[in-house]
């Protein structure tokens, strides 16, 4: 173990001190934030652009009193002005190019409840839908014209509205289930951050295998230490890479994530039980993934002919993407459980589900991480083989052939 | 006689249904230079291999005296594989400290013995660059002080002087030897037989895994450094043969070299050489290891030759 450590601290050091590790550590982050506020950003920037010129034709004096409180809290781009001006005097009056809408609340519009607006061709095509804010107010006031009583008027224009409510044991979670959503998602996806970093660093121990190979130094090194001390090492190294690199992700991220949802308590939806039982799900991911690597990574010279068998291996950890569609639709469907027992997919997909259900199936989670757990001793026991004798075949890729006659051996 | 330091013996080994050692035996002495000699594929760094435990051999034992059976003391063996090579993107100091430290070597005498060596061999001030940075032969010279770095009570040197010019050879051949005389035990394959010749206290040399020749650099010399004598000039081939103490003869155009046997007493065996032999130029010569290492690369073991003499 202390031989384990020291390979540990260089892999850790000297991956520490590489500039393309240092530089995607920080972009990364850097390139969420600007993922994440560019889009708002741009929107935002179509505030600036011209409003739509609203001349409202209002013969009844209806606009200011009934129907302009109404769009007070509407986030319309409108400049609205109310004119006597026919529809022809209108146009005449218009500037090229200009974005525009003469809108007639005549009293036979009115009446029939056919009312119409004339555009020019710089008028947005969101107008159309932003216009129907105005129905509700006009129904409104024909309502109150035709003589209904306040109470038959919101009778009418409240309509009728469907609203699901499932079936729980506690009436607390009943009242709070959109809170509960948010504070079971950010573990998970805390978890799965883990996941994905440490996962993304495992995958760089293939690298570190295959190059200890290229450069011809696994028999300098294993001259100092037994092979299993160098993958273990390897593996430890790693994973203190992605936890440094989830380190540096949060620390420059979640300033910026608190700021930007301040009206969650993320930190308080955070450490919570439940996040405990998510990262050990992560860790033993991380464990089948980085010992599957740093077996493949010393069966592997020249990563440029390596064979479609290595490269299925390299895709296994984004195998649980294709299960995020069904998991979603339901989180209790067949998809979803399979993809919980199958060791590969079985981390990513617990954590997804765990992060969607409100009870937790306790006994596929059991099964689940006893498969993991036999998968991990397994696949390691595997790697093992490979590794020793594979980090000193220089010179060439291992055929499949060989990886399995080593594996028999 | 030194002390012994590692003894290996009756080593055997098989990859797949060929065996590639047969029982290969022989003892490194502490403060002394043992040479492993063989052409390419004779089981040289499979036996290195099986020694540093890299290998495990299929019968045998290897002894490190002073130390458990079946334990290697790896912190006390330093080793130059013969395929080596070093991590790019590091600076060679950091790859220096790091092989001192799985040698459990403190890390403030291994920057001083790291400086002084770079210094030694003319990398002073390269301590702070990578291994990309360097030549070949430089990168040659920091493998070698990688190997050295935690002062091994035994040094395993596979192969060190491949691909090094005369000049590194000069410093390497220099320092094994300054290391031998410090009380190292070294054990080394080469195939540079004028080195050897000129380094090595003992020899083992094998050829496709087995044993042929070995002893102390006096024992082998003497047992197989008989005469050689060329003779340029027309002559008879049979004829030549002949004459006494003659082993063997190579003839090409008007050249003919003549094998002696051992026992030959030189300026006697001139004195009784034929008259009528046509001698336009004429030479004796000492057999050089380098021969007696070619004859045993081409299957012509000496033993064989003197076998089809008196057949």
């Amino acid at each position: 173990m202390r031989n384990s450590l020291k390979v540990a601290r260089w892999e850790f050091k000297r991956n520490v001190k590489n500039k393309s590790f240092i530089i995607s550590l920080l972009l990364t982050p850097v390139l969420f934030i600007l993922f994440a506020t560019l889009p708002t950003l741009l929107s935002g920037s179509g505030d600036d652009a011209e409003p739509v010129n609203v001349s409202v034709s209002d013969p009844s004096g209806i606009w200011a009193e009934q129907i302009e409180p109404y769009l007070s809290n509407a986030d319309l781009n409108w400049e609205i002005s109310v004119v006597t001006a026919s529809p022809d005097e209108w146009r005449d009056g218009l500037d090229e190019d200009e974005s525009a809408v003469y809108l007639a609340l005549d009293e036979a519009a009115l009446r029939d409840g056919q009312i119409t607006y004339y555009t020019t061709e710089e008028t947005p095509d969101s107008f159309a839908g932003e216009v129907q804010l105005l129905a509700a107010p006009l129904q409104q006031l024909n309502l109150q014209n035709a003589g209904l009583s306040e109470e038959q008027m919101a009778a009418v224009t409240n309509g009728i509205q469907f609203n699901a409510e499932e079936l729980s044991d506690s009436e607390q979670a009943a009242a709070d289930s959109g809170l509960n959503e948010l504070a079971r998602i950010i573990p998970g996806a805390f978890a799965g951050l883990i996941l994905f970093s440490i996962v993304m660093t495992g995958m760089m121990i293939f690298q570190s295998a295959s190059q200890e190979k290229k450069e011809k130094v696994s028999e300098i090194v294993l001259s100092s230490l037994t092979p299993s001390d160098l993958m273990q090492g390897k593996i430890i190294g790693y994973f203190w890479l992605g936890m440094l690199q989830v380190g540096v992700w949060l620390l420059i991220a979640l300033p910026f994530v608190i700021w930007r949802f301040n009206d969650f308590p993320i930190m308080e939806y955070l450490f919570v039980p439940e996040l405990a039982l998510l990262i050990v799900i992560a860790l033993i991911g991380y464990l089948l993934f980085a010992a599957l690597f740093v077996g493949l990574g010393a069966t592997v010279e020249d990563i440029s002919s390596t064979s479609n068998f290595q490269g299925m291996i390299m895709m296994l950890p984004f195998s649980p993407l294709i299960l995020i569609g069904p998991i979603l639709s339901d989180p209790n469907g067949l998809a979803a459980q399979v993809g919980t027992y199958i060791p590969f997919t079985s981390p990513a997909v617990l954590i997804m589900r765990l992060s969607l259900l409100e009870e937790w199936p306790w006994v596929e989670i059991g099964i689940a991480l006893a498969i993991l757990v036999l998968s991990v001793w397994l696949v390691m026991k595997l790697a093992g083989k490979i590794f020793e004798v594979g980090i000193l075949l220089y010179g060439k890729n291992a055929s499949m052939g060989e990886i399995m006659k080593w594996v028999r051996s | 006689m030194s002390e012994i330091a590692l003894t290996v013996q009756s080593l055997q080994k098989s990859f797949k249904d060929q065996q590639v050692l047969h029982d290969v035996s022989f003892n490194v002495r502490k403060g002394e230079i043992t040479a492993l000699l063989g052409p390419n594929g004779a089981g040289k760094s499979t036996t290195i291999r099986s020694i540093m435990g890299i290998l495990y051999p299929d019968h045998g034992t290897i002894k490190f005296h002073g130390e458990k059976e079946g334990q290697i003391p790896k912190h006390k063996i330093g080793y130059l594989p013969e395929e080596r090579g070093l991590y790019k993107n590091v600076k060679i100091m950091d790859i220096l400290l790091y092989f001192a430290e799985l040698k459990d070597y403190p890390q403030k005498k291994a920057k001083e013995r790291a400086l002084s060596y770079l210094k030694k061999f003319g990398l002073e001030g390269k301590d702070k660059v990578s291994i990309e940075e360097l030549s070949k032969g430089m990168g040659q010279k920091v493998q070698f002080i990688a190997s050295i770095i935690h002062e091994p009570e035994l040094l395993i040197l596979d192969e060190p002087f491949s691909g090094l010019d005369p000049v590194s050879q000069e410093v390497f051949k220099e320092e094994i030897r300054e290391l031998a005389r410090n009380g190292t035990a070294i054990l080394l394959s080469a195939h540079q037989m004028n080195l050897v010749e000129e380094m090595a206290d003992r020899l083992i040399m094998i050829h496709k895994g087995r044993e042929v020749i070995s002893g102390t650099m006096d024992e082998v010399k003497r047992e197989y450094a008989s005469f050689k004598c060329t003779i340029h000039g027309q002559n008879d081939e049979n004829k030549l043969k002949t004459i006494p103490y003659v082993t063997r003869v190579e003839q090409q155009d008007n050249v003919s070299v003549l094998f002696l046997d051992q026992n030959l007493k030189a300026a006697e065996w001139i004195r009784k050489l034929p008259s009528d032999i046509q001698i336009e130029e004429f030479r004796l010569d000492r057999i050089s290891l380098h021969e007696i290492f070619i004859d045993v690369a081409s299957d012509r073991t000496l033993a064989a030759e003197e076998e089809e003499k008196y057949a």
